[in-house]
């Protein structure tokens, strides 16, 4: 698809500004996301090309403004969704859970 | 299957190549030079669009793979060959660009003619 | 063309991992070990000193160069080093006439077992966009200047070859050991926006 990942040759994105030693996870759940890849490819079934599909199929400005590990969040909520693994309805009732545990708000 | 932590090293260390032991015929060779066809699927492709219609040659055959395109969609691996493409910076991006640099995309056979 | 909607704020990420993640616990889809040792695997095991072995042995043996110009996959793999995105390698060597860069402009592929995994700059979009049209700027912002002479020739990682690059060894090493030409292969080298350390 002609989607915003797509990126080779756009202007105006800006400088590159790399992170000088920067850490491999720069916060706990950025490593539990890059764990939850092989977990779950190894039983949903997806194929990596559907994996990356469902990222290219994100909101376009959410995409750019987002992080890179909430790619792949939005790419695992997808493709476990559309196979009916999880609901949308399970995940938001533990997001809620979740939000008032640590009294943190969406 | 479950992922414990002891098949990780595994899986880790062996990987999941997209590569399919299938006797599928080139249609190109290094050598040859080739057009980028004006494909825009709405669904997945890794053909990038700055290199859609556009001049190369191929650089080097590197074997057959699954094709992204169809594997991305349930349709199946279409076992195809992908090559190493070779651009001229100034075919890609206009004169103004450098007249000695180059790129190099990896190309699968469906992606493009002869020229 | 504008989205029709603004777009809907996510949860806090971290929620949002843990939501998923004890889900998929609860149903026993998932052991939440086995991410711990994906995490610490790539955290502290699998990185750029990898990479930099493969470099400073090509330094130092020809006949290993060859071998890992020839097949670099099979080259790599006589260290150990293989798997999960580096399952299908190709090494691409600097010269004075030639410097490589490698990039993704499509997502973020990189070669995971000699450099372990991608840094932000890598997988965000002004890399992405710029290195393939502007690589002279590009590598300006990495405060890597090169002679106008040098053709520079940028690898777009569009399918599944995961590409390093054989930096040029540095000038004045030639007494060096094996393990000190390790020490000057940085990852930047070994993607191509620098060169390794002076002796």
């Amino acid at each position: 698809m002609n989607g915003i990942h797509d990126l080779g040759g756009r202007h105006g994105l800006g400088p590159i500004n790399p992170e000088p030693n920067e850490p491999v996870f720069h916060a706990p759940w950025e490593g539990r996301a890059f764990g939850l890849f092989a977990a779950t490819f190894v039983f949903a079934g997806y194929t990596v090309d559907e994996f990356r599909h469902a990222i290219e199929n994100m909101d376009p400005a959410h995409y750019l403004e987002s992080s890179y590990y909430e790619h792949w969040m939005s790419a695992f909520e997808h493709l476990l969704t559309t196979r009916g693994i999880v609901t949308r309805e399970e995940l938001a009732a533990k997001v809620a859970e979740l939000s008032k545990e640590t009294n943190r708000c969406c | 299957m479950l992922l414990t932590p002891e098949l990780v090293p595994v899986v880790t260390s062996t990987g999941a190549s997209a590569r399919v032991a299938a006797h599928v015929a080139p249609r190109f060779r290094a050598g040859d030079q080739v057009l980028i066809r004006n494909w825009q699927p709405t669904t997945h492709t890794r053909l990038p669009g700055y290199i859609r219609g556009k001049k190369g040659v191929v650089e080097k055959d590197y074997g057959v793979f699954a094709f992204p395109d169809t594997h991305a969609h349930g349709k199946g691996e279409k076992p195809q060959h992908c090559y190493s493409v070779r651009f001229t910076a100034r075919e890609l991006w206009g004169d103004q660009a450098s007249d000695r640099d180059s790129l190099r995309v990896d190309v699968f056979d469906d992606y493009m003619d002869p020229r | 063309m504008p989205t029709a909607h603004k777009t809907i704020p996510e949860p806090d990420p971290a929620i949002r991992v843990r939501a998923l993640e004890s889900l998929l616990i609860e149903k026993g889809l998932i052991d939440p070990k086995a991410l711990d040792v994906l995490v610490d695997t790539y955290e502290h095991k699998v990185g750029p000193r990898n990479g930099a072995k493969v470099v400073a042995r090509a330094w130092s043996d020809p006949a290993y160069k060859q071998r890992l110009l020839d097949d670099a996959t099979s080259a790599i793999k006589e260290f150990g080093f293989s798997g999960l995105q580096g399952e299908d390698m190709e090494v691409v060597e600097n010269t004075p006439e030639v410097h490589n860069i490698v990039v993704c402009t499509l997502c973020s592929c990189y070669p995971w077992p000699t450099l372990g995994l991608p840094p932000v700059w890598y997988k965000s979009a002004p890399y992405r966009a710029r290195v393939v049209s502007d690589p002279r700027g590009v590598l300006r912002e990495f405060g890597l200047e090169l002679p106008e002479t040098t053709e520079i020739r940028v690898w777009d990682t569009t399918a599944e070859l995961r590409y390093l690059v054989l930096p040029e060894r540095p000038a004045g090493t030639e007494a060096l050991s094996e393990t000190q030409l390790e020490a000057l292969v940085t990852r930047d080298s070994m993607i191509g926006v620098g060169q390794p350390k002076s002796a």
